[in-house]
């Protein structure tokens, strides 16, 4: 009995192994991308001794940059942009992927952080104060391109000034044009139809509810942001759902919510769940399901990106999509949320042996000449001048092929875009999208203020714990698990769960950030 | 005649080249890391390292344990397990059982291989085709359902749907890989006593309950105690995954908290002390199940 006892013991302990290898391949991808992209990055270094290279040129070094991985336009080591690098600074880049959103903290923590990285604020919360990032304001002096571009963009340097005055990132500008959420809607079934396009969330729900009596099975107004829509819903009822300046006393912080419009939003969203005129898988929808929706004539109004606009109108054979403006829900006047900001910035690692290199790449992607080569190309090689107007080579079709093509508009690989590049291949008739939604700006951007490392740290958990309850009740309410007439009740309980000190934060940051500006 | 360590090390070098990369693994992936767990009592700096972040004693797991969220989590991971344990443990062996009784052996061979195929599919692809099976609006499921004249059920956004949809789907997933053990057990078993159940006048259920169940019994124990400590350490992959604000009330589990607090939120030190707190229950329970293992019957893991 002995014996058989420890051959069971061993046989199990192997399957264990067995399966704790398996589980284990999750991370893998993580380093067996990275070290492809070593590989990549050599054969790029072979190919890009390019001729062009004058005497004038600063001596030669490599850079290892931190950037998205994005299956939409998978990056390519022979990209033009790294090229185009390569000839203005000699400057060998290596791309070193972000596999997920923990890809930054893995890089951060492992010692070995590639020296210029791809990175959003509240990533600089985080790792800036902790001394991952260089201070970039003690090197202007080696960057005048970068200096001037914050002094023009007083915007992006709030954004980018920590509490004491460090800045650990520069945030890119010019293409948040382009990744702005809009609504959109099916202008050939409303003129089939003669149904009027809504203007108010009234007239939105009694248009959708017509639409679902002459087409039974569809879902007439869809979204596939799950939660995160309502960010975009909440300017049409002039609120942002969380933290944000007051437009009306821009010297408070406001918690959205707790606005009363906030509560005629939830309604609304509860009647159209109710009636199911919005699927009811509407928080968990992914693209392929919003895809599937939009061009089976499943579902007609919609909010998404700017550019989903042209993509799904290349794909409908029967049918177009049109720019909307947004529906009003509260107040007098439509709105979108403050669009036209980037997320992504560019940090230069603390512990990188080619800071020289990193700022010399910096000061290139941020002045004139490296705004227009890294949006533009160069002439003769990505487009040609025509009547004194460029043009881009056919090989481009539509402006996503600069993304898949060329690597244009990717993080990393510029600061400061000229979006007329990216127009230039939106169709003429999609233009209109563009044209409007700046129109219907809501006055204030939904951002917080910089943090010092010890009031983030404070907040690390508050944060997460409000997240979880509001967003939890708020999905309750909307597909009519709690009923409504609890609102009041729900937002007292949001003081159980941290608001107060998350708010009281927030201000104190904000007061600081303003008597700073002053 | 006492043999040097040596001499026995060059006799058994085939076997002990066997154990190796288990060892490695188990040395690399489980042991290593475990001195990470100071970090626990530091207010860990991810960027100066371990020398030189400052040590903050029990702050965290005072953190922790005034948490409002943090019962509901321990909540939600033991209810998540035992219920995983309960329904999912038997299964295999229930399953084996049937495997070996079955008398047509090219069909048992073929279903043999079918259910094993499940388990090779990354969780990330498993949940996938749940989310699509289980839509209310396109999936299958709720189609079957419709067709049926019932109302579409909205599984993934209702907490209430969470465990069944995990537990099921772990089940169907897992089932067919864990008869492995099982199946070698019961092959081990002596066809004598069969023969001598059989001169007795034992049917063929007689048969199961009283040679083929006892004849794997020692498997099940050490199996048992095994599957203890996946009550509380549930993997993290397919909760994140199917998890949403609908069903956070019941899907968020301590390795998801974990996730978004400690890597996302950069809350290591946090992290690492919920963490550690369960690893230490975790423990005492298997001891506590070996103990009593080993108190009442004559089988037990050490």
């Amino acid at each position: 009995m002995k014996s058989l006892k420890w051959t069971w013991a061993a046989a199990a302990a192997v399957a264990l192994t067995v399966s704790g290898c398996s589980s284990n391949n999750n991370n893998e991808p993580a380093a067996s991308s990275s070290s492809s992209a070593d590989a990549s990055a050599s054969a790029s270094a072979a190919q890009s001794g390019s001729p062009s290279a004058s005497a004038a040129l600063p001596e030669p070094a490599k850079l290892r940059i931190f950037t998205e991985n994005n299956t939409a336009w998978p990056p390519k080591p022979d990209w033009g942009v790294w090229k185009w690098v390569k000839e203005e600074t000699n400057i060998d880049v290596e791309q070193v992927l972000a596999t997920g959103p923990e890809s930054l903290a893995l890089a951060v923590s492992s010692g070995d952080m590639p020296d210029v990285l791809s990175v959003f604020p509240n990533d600089v919360q985080k790792f800036g104060s902790q001394g991952a990032f260089e201070d970039l304001s003690k090197h202007m002096d080696k960057m005048p391109n970068v200096k001037a571009f914050l002094d023009s963009h007083p915007d992006v340097m709030s954004r980018v000034v920590s509490p004491n005055g460090e800045i650990y990132s520069i945030i890119n500008d010019g293409a948040g044009e382009g990744s702005q959420m809009v609504w959109f809607y099916r202008d050939d079934i409303f003129k089939k139809n003669n149904l009027e396009v809504p203007k108010t969330w009234d007239e939105l729900y009694t248009v959708s509810k017509k639409l679902k009596e002459i087409y039974p099975d569809s879902y007439p107004f869809l979204f596939r942001h799950g939660l995160s829509t309502l960010d975009t819903f909440g300017p049409s009822f002039d609120i942002y759902p969380e933290f944000y300046q007051d437009p009306a006393d821009p010297t408070k912080m406001k918690f959205g919510l707790e606005d009363p419009n906030a509560k005629t939003m939830v309604e609304w969203l509860n009647k159209f769940v109710k009636e199911k005129l919005i699927p009811p898988d509407w928080l968990t929808m992914d693209y392929k399901a919003w895809t599937q929706f939009m061009s089976t004539n499943k579902a007609f109004v919609t909010v998404q990106f700017i550019g989903q606009i042209e993509i799904m109108n290349s794909q409908l054979t029967d049918g177009h999509l049109q720019f909307m403006a947004p529906p009003i829900g509260a107040g007098d006047k439509p709105y979108l949320p403050k669009g036209g900001q980037e997320g992504y910035g560019l940090a230069v690692a603390s512990t990188s042996k080619n800071m020289d290199a990193a700022f010399r790449y910096l000061d290139y992607i941020f002045s004139e000449k490296g705004k227009d080569i890294q949006s533009w190309g160069k002439e003769g090689e990505t487009y040609t001048v025509v009547d004194g107007k460029r043009k881009f080579n056919d090989n481009y079709k539509e402006a996503n092929d600069l993304r898949v093509v060329s690597g244009i508009q990717t993080a990393a690989t510029y600061g400061w875009f000229d979006f007329n590049a990216w127009l230039s291949l939106v169709k003429p008739e999609e233009q209109y999208a563009y044209v409007e939604a700046p129109k219907y700006r809501f006055p204030v951007a939904y951002s917080r203020p910089n943090l010092t490392a010890d009031e983030a740290a404070a907040l690390s958990t508050s944060n997460d714990q409000l997240w979880k309850f509001w967003t939890g009740e708020v999905t309750k309410f909307i597909n009519g698990d709690r009923p409504l007439t609890e609102w009041d009740a729900f937002i007292k309980e949001l003081g159980k769960h941290d608001l107060e000190k998350v708010r009281t934060t927030y201000q104190t940051a904000l007061d600081r950030q303003l008597a700073n500006t002053k | 005649m006492k043999q040097s360590v040596f001499y026995r090390i060059k006799r058994n070098k085939v076997y002990l080249l066997l154990l190796l990369p288990t060892l490695l693994y188990y040395l690399l992936f489980h042991y290593v890391p475990m001195f990470g767990i100071v970090v626990s009592f530091m207010d860990y700096n991810l960027f100066k390292g371990i020398w030189h972040s400052p040590w903050v004693g029990l702050k965290h797991y005072r953190m922790f344990l005034s948490n409002p969220d943090a019962w509901l989590i321990v909540r939600n991971t033991l209810l998540l397990g035992l219920y995983k344990f309960i329904f999912a443990f038997p299964a295999p062996i229930a399953l084996a059982v049937l495997f070996y009784e079955m008398r047509w052996k090219k069909f048992r061979r073929f279903v043999q291989s079918v259910s094993y195929l499940p388990y090779f599919l990354s969780s990330v692809v498993l949940s996938s085709v749940m989310i699509m099976l289980l839509s209310p609006s396109t999936g299958w499921i709720n189609k079957a359902i419709q067709s049926l004249g019932y109302e579409p059920i909205n599984f993934l956004q209702r907490p209430e749907w969470f465990r069944t949809i995990y537990i099921a789907s772990d089940i169907w997933q897992m089932t067919g890989y864990g008869t492995i053990i099982f199946l070698a057990a019961l092959a081990a078993i002596d066809p004598q006593l069969y023969e001598a159940a059989r001169m007795d006048g034992a049917n063929r259920w007689k048969q199961t309950v009283h040679v083929t169940i006892p004849g794997i019994i020692p498997a099940i124990v050490i199996m048992f105690i095994m599957s203890i400590s996946g009550i509380i350490n549930i993997p993290f992959d397919k909760a994140f995954l199917i998890g949403n604000a609908g069903n956070m009330d019941t899907a968020d589990i301590i390795t998801t908290y974990v996730y978004r607090i400690g890597i996302l939120g950069g809350g290591m030190s946090y992290a690492t002390a919920i963490n550690l707190s369960l690893g230490l229950v975790t423990m005492l329970l298997v001891y506590l199940t070996n103990a009593a293992s080993r108190k009442v019957g004559e089988t037990s893991l050490w």
